[in-house]
Order: C-alpha cells, then structure tokens, then sequence
C-alpha cells in the first residue's frame, strides 16, 4: 500500500518542521504549506488524503479555506483536522459545521491527534455515501 | 438632558398635591412636560408607552402602597430616575427608597421651586452618571476577558513547539537518548503539561467571571466519573506516598451534571488535597446521601494536611489565593482551581463548603443534583395545575458506521441535540439530558405532550433536520421509534405531582426496556414510515 499523503498547513515553519518528522515517523507522506491562498494551492497540486489546518493563518484564513475546499468537487471529499490554538468554545462548532472533520487545540495529545488521523485515513471513511435505507 | 423637552411622569392621586407640584415646576421655569397619572397601573401604562426623563412618584396610592410602590416602579423602569414625593409621616420609608434606587425624595409641603427642580435635574444627572459606570465596568470586564482569550491563545502557540520538538525527543524520533538526557527532557515535558494547564485555568476563571462558562448537563454515573479522577490522580499520590481511597454509597443514585466540568471539579480538590497532605498521609474521597436533602449528592474530599485557619476558610474560594504556608510551594499554580470548582458547582445549582482543623486536615464537599425526570418533566408536563392528557416517548437513536466514529464525533452528537431542542415545544415537550447508560449512550429521548397519532408530526420535523447534518446523513443510521406512555387510571386520579412522578416512572421504564435492545422494537418505526 503506498504511503499516504497528509497536508499540514499552519504559518509557524517551526511547527511545520515538527509535525513533519512526527507524522514521517508514523509512515506518512507529508506536503506543507503556511498560508491560506498556498494551502488551496497545494491541495489542488499534491491531492492530500487528509489536510491538518490551524485557523489563524495570513492570505486566507483557515475558514476561508475549509470554504473554498467544500465548494471545490475535486477537494471536498478530503477529511481536514482543525489544529487550532484559538478556544474551541468559540471556533469548534464554526470549524466543524464549515466541514471539519474534527477539531484539536494547541498543544494537541500526539496519540489523540494520531488516532484521529487514522480513523479518518481508514477504510470506508473515504467514500462518502448515505447508509442505505 | 436630550434635547427635546423633558417628560416628567407624575404619579400622584391627591389633585391638591398634584396641582401643587404642578405650580412648583411652573415657578420653577422648568422647560418640561408634565404627564399627571393618579394609579400606580396608569403610571406603568404610561411607561410602557412613553420613555419618562424622570418620576415624581407618590408612595401611597389606591392601587399599591407603600414600599410595594417604589418597588414596582424601580422593577419596571429600570434606568429611569425616580425621586419619591413623601408625606411627613411616610419620610423614613423613603429613605428607604434611595437603597433601592431611587435617586431622592422631597418630603410634600416641605419644598419650594428651586427644591423640586434641583431634585429632577440632579436625580437625571446622577442615573445617568450610574448608567456610564456600568457601560464602563461591563466594557472593562469584556476587555480583560478578551485580553485573557488572546494572551492564553498567543501562549499556546510557543508552548505547541515547545510540546512537540520535547516529545520528538523523547521519543527517539531525532536519535536515542541517554538515559540522564530523557529524564531532563521528562522533566521538560512535566512542566510543559503545568504550563498548560495554568492557561487552561486562565481561561476558564475568565469564562466563569464573564458567565459564559456553559453546562452540558447529562444523566451520569458519579461512580464512573469519581473512578476516573481517582485513576488519574494514582500515579501522583503513588509518588508521593499518600494514600488515595474512595468510599462510595451502595446506593448512588445518578446524577444531572457535566460530566467533563465535573470531573474538572474531582480532579482538582483530589489534586490540591494531595497537594497539602505529607508523605504516610491520606486521602479519602466519598460520595454519600444525605437524609435531610432528598435532591442532592454529596461529595468529599478529605485529607490529613496542614488545616485550614478559620480566617481563611472565607478566602479559599476566591480568585487567586494562596496559602501564605503552603508545604509545596514551588508547585502551587495560580490559585484559580478552587474558584473555578466553585464557579462550576454553582452552575450546577450546588453548594461547596470546607469544614477543617488546623493540624488535623480539612474536608471539601460540594454537592451535586440527582438525577430526577420528575421534577425535570413537572415544569412542563403540568398545565394549569393538571397533568397534561397524553405522552410519547419518542427515541432518536444515532449509530454510527464506523467504530470509533470518524471525526469529532461528540461534537455532533452536541449538534444533534441543539437540533432536536428546536424541534420541539420547549414549553411542553422535554427532551431529555443524554445518558451515560450501558447501551443508550448514542440515543436521544424526548417525552413529548402529544399523541402517538400526532407524534409523526415532530418525528418528520426531527429526521429532516437531523438528516440536514451531512454528518448524520453520511456517517450514521437514524432510527427513530415512538412510543405513548400511558398511566395507570388510579394514578390519574392523585395529585398532579404524584401524577408526575408516575410519569416519570413509567418512561424510565420504557427507555430501561429498551436500553439493551437497540432497534429490536419494529412495530412503532413501520408506523413512523406510514407517517412520512
């Protein structure tokens, strides 16, 4: 099975650089982007089995591209973990009815975050159809 | 004062001291409009209609006298200046007032022109000045909030990369470590985690001060909840060589609480009794009824530390204190647990108090509400004294297709129950705190003061919203099956709180049922599906 391919968008190169050796670690491919207007970009070039977001992001902020995601047809099908260091009192719910698939504040349990990933990356999570009735 | 004229609303039933008043203002050059009133309903009619710029108000009227007067226009106008017309005889009274917020009083017959006009003018004055401090203070409160909100989210940020470049290294993902370089890095790590939750803390008390700290009430084990607590808090005690024990009550019944803020609240007396207890000492967790209060849980936490001193027993609760003589000072963190278990508890509609002596420890106990459908369903299942004529038991029953569910999975269960709760008559239908019972944890509850016949009606109105959620259409099985709760005949005659009980009774019956037999009940889904 070839490795598959997350995603990871946040504006800080630090925890970018982090997140990449992690999720490398854990037998992921892994492409990066630090803004909104790139993470669109990257998303259209790389097809990401899975995006992980931060919000707070400069050229678009990480609603602005959860948005454009779930109007593309392309990119809508890719699940996108919210990893976040705003309140999830106020941003949860707004991430998730925006069409996240979950929603991690800063600094997020590695295993948890990990959990999430492979739940989200399983089989059957892709196909997105209704249960038959 | 703006600048159209004045309204002054004189309330006054007595025509020689209205005309009087009137006089005074008249000597008075006053450039205002007089709206004379002699019923304390006609002044609140005029109220209701017209904005006044200020009240001169008579305590004794046909309609209400007294201190029920001044009382009913404070309530009613709120913001409104008031200043009291008493008689010789009623003058204590008003002074009365002024604690109550009313800006003065002039006693009748015992003031001229001038008088009565400096009065008004001061009275508007002096509201409007109290409004401004207000605006102040509620704008001061939201601006520290909002700076806390963004200072605890610009400390998250650093100590993300701090978190996770430690964990990198910890777990050999940048080479192996030699055992004295995975201890500092431990080390590291522990003070990462205390740095965290610090600025949880923060926030939180914020929440708290600014009440927009939310519940999310469940039917839940307190059993299950203390055995949590106790097994985080383990490791620590371990460490320290305290001992840790629990007494739980046989009997336990459920409770009606936040599971997560609950826990919040265990965690941290279990943490703080740790805390202050030494080496060899003890912690005793109990959960207990109380004959005397039929409503509540109690729960404490006791310890055989240092004691309390009686003067500080008032200050424990509040923001920030510390124990000038804490044994464990280096690690005593910001102070803010005690008053966030507090704020919480309160929420709850429950009380925290310590009781302690010096040198032989001290015990916490907060209180926490039983979990009683009958008194849940009494507010809404009554109308006009009476049981209202029929119930459904409608159960929404949400599976999931993959287990563990994909994505946030408890955020929309959240959502699924705001929905339901706009589905139904919040005045007569209840729907019904989740609970954390053994095969309906992923089912919802509704008793809904309908019949089944006319249940269809709601049970449509909730699968299409429910089915809007692309997560419940995509991700899970809806299910949703009716059934009337019927009572007894003698159980209709009784009381209207006995009725509610027996209620309340037989749906528990009805939801314990089914608990285990997830969709075995075909027959009342086939007549949803004739409803659709």
């Amino acid at each position: 099975m070839p490795r598959q391919k997350i995603l990871v968008v946040d504006d800080d190169p630090d925890l970018l650089r982090a997140l990449r050796l992690r999720l490398r670690a854990n037998n992921y491919e892994v492409a990066t982007a630090s803004d909104g207007y790139a993470a669109i970009a990257a998303a259209q070039k790389e097809r990401p089995s899975l995006i992980i977001l931060d919000l707070g992001l400069p050229v678009g902020d990480g609603f602005v591209v959860l948005e454009r995601l779930q109007n593309s047809d392309a990119l809508s099908g890719i699940p996108v973990i919210v990893l976040s260091a705003r309140d999830p009192q106020s941003n949860e719910e707004r991430a998730l009815k925006a069409g996240a698939a979950a929603f991690f504040q800063k600094p997020a349990d590695n295993d948890e975050l990990l959990n999430v990933i492979r739940v989200s990356l399983g089989p059957g999570a892709a196909q997105r159809q209704p249960w038959p009735s | 004062m703006t600048n159209h004229t004045p309204h002054v609303l004189l309330i006054e039933d007595n025509p020689g001291d209205a005309d009087l008043t009137r006089l005074r203002l008249v000597e008075a050059n006053a450039d205002v409009e007089v709206q004379c009133v002699d019923r304390l309903s006609a002044g609140l009619a005029s109220l209701a209609q017209k904005r006044a710029s200020v009240i001169l108000l008579d305590l004794n009227l046909p309609d209400s006298r007294g201190a029920a007067t001044y009382r009913s226009i404070l309530d009613k106008a709120p913001g409104i200046p008031v200043v009291i017309l008493s008689g010789q005889d009623d003058e204590a009274l008003a002074s009365k007032a002024l604690h109550h917020g009313a800006q003065d009083y002039l006693v009748k017959g015992n003031f001229d022109a001038k008088d009565l006009d400096r009065a008004m003018r001061y009275a508007v004055e002096r509201q409007a000045l109290l409004r401004a401090v207000e605006i102040s203070q509620k704008q001061q409160l939201e601006f520290k909030n909002q700076f806390l909100s963004h200072v605890s989210h610009e400390l998250r940020t650093p100590l993300t990369c701090i978190h996770q470049y430690v964990t990198i290294l910890l777990d050999g993902l940048a080479g192996s470590l030699t055992p004295e370089q995975s201890d500092h890095l431990k080390t590291v790590l522990k003070s990462v985690n205390q740095l965290h939750a610090m600025i949880h803390d923060l926030l939180e008390a914020a929440r708290a001060e600014s009440g927009k700290m939310r519940l999310e009430p469940r039917c839940i084990s307190l059993r299950e909840l203390i055995q949590q607590a106790t097994a985080m808090l383990r490791p620590t005690a371990d460490k320290k060589k305290v001992g840790l024990e629990t007494g739980l009550d046989q009997r336990l019944p459920l409770v009606h609480a936040d599971p997560d803020r609950t826990l919040e609240v265990l965690i941290n007396l279990l943490d703080n009794a740790i805390k202050f207890t030494p080496a060899a000492g003890s912690v005793m967790l109990k959960a207990c009824l109380a004959e005397t209060d039929p409503e509540a849980v109690y729960v404490s936490v006791s310890d055989t530390g240092c004691g309390i001193p009686a003067d500080a027993k008032a200050l424990i609760f509040e923001r920030l204190y510390q124990d000038p003589d804490a044994i464990d000072g280096s690690s005593s963190g910001l102070g803010l647990g005690l008053y966030i278990s507090r704020e919480i508890v309160r929420l709850h509609g429950g009380r925290i108090w310590v009781t302690s002596e010096a040198g032989h420890g001290s015990t916490f106990t907060f209180t926490l509400p039983i979990y009683s459908l009958a008194r849940l369903l009494s507010p809404v299942a009554i109308y006009q004294n009476r049981l209202r004529p029929a119930f459904v038991l409608v159960r929404v029953d949400l599976m999931p297709r993959l287990n563990p569910p994909l994505g946030n999975w408890k955020q929309t269960w959240q959502q699924c129950l705001e929905i339901l709760r706009r589905c139904v008559y919040l005045d007569k239908d209840l729907v019904l705190p989740p609970m954390a019972l053994p095969g309906i944890e992923q089912t919802f509850f509704v008793v809904a003061a309908t019949d089944l016949q006319r249940s269809g009606i709601m049970t449509t109105r909730i699968r299409e919203q429910l089915e809007r959620m692309a997560d419940v259409k995509n991700k899970c099985r809806l299910t949703i099956t009716t059934a009337a709760i019927e009572l007894a005949r003698d159980a209709m005659e009784a009381s209207p709180e006995r009725q509610v009980q027996a209620l309340a009774d037989r749906a528990t019956e009805l939801i314990l049922a089914n608990a285990d037999r997830r969709g075995a009940n075909k027959e009342p889904r086939e007549k949803l599906s004739n409803n659709k």
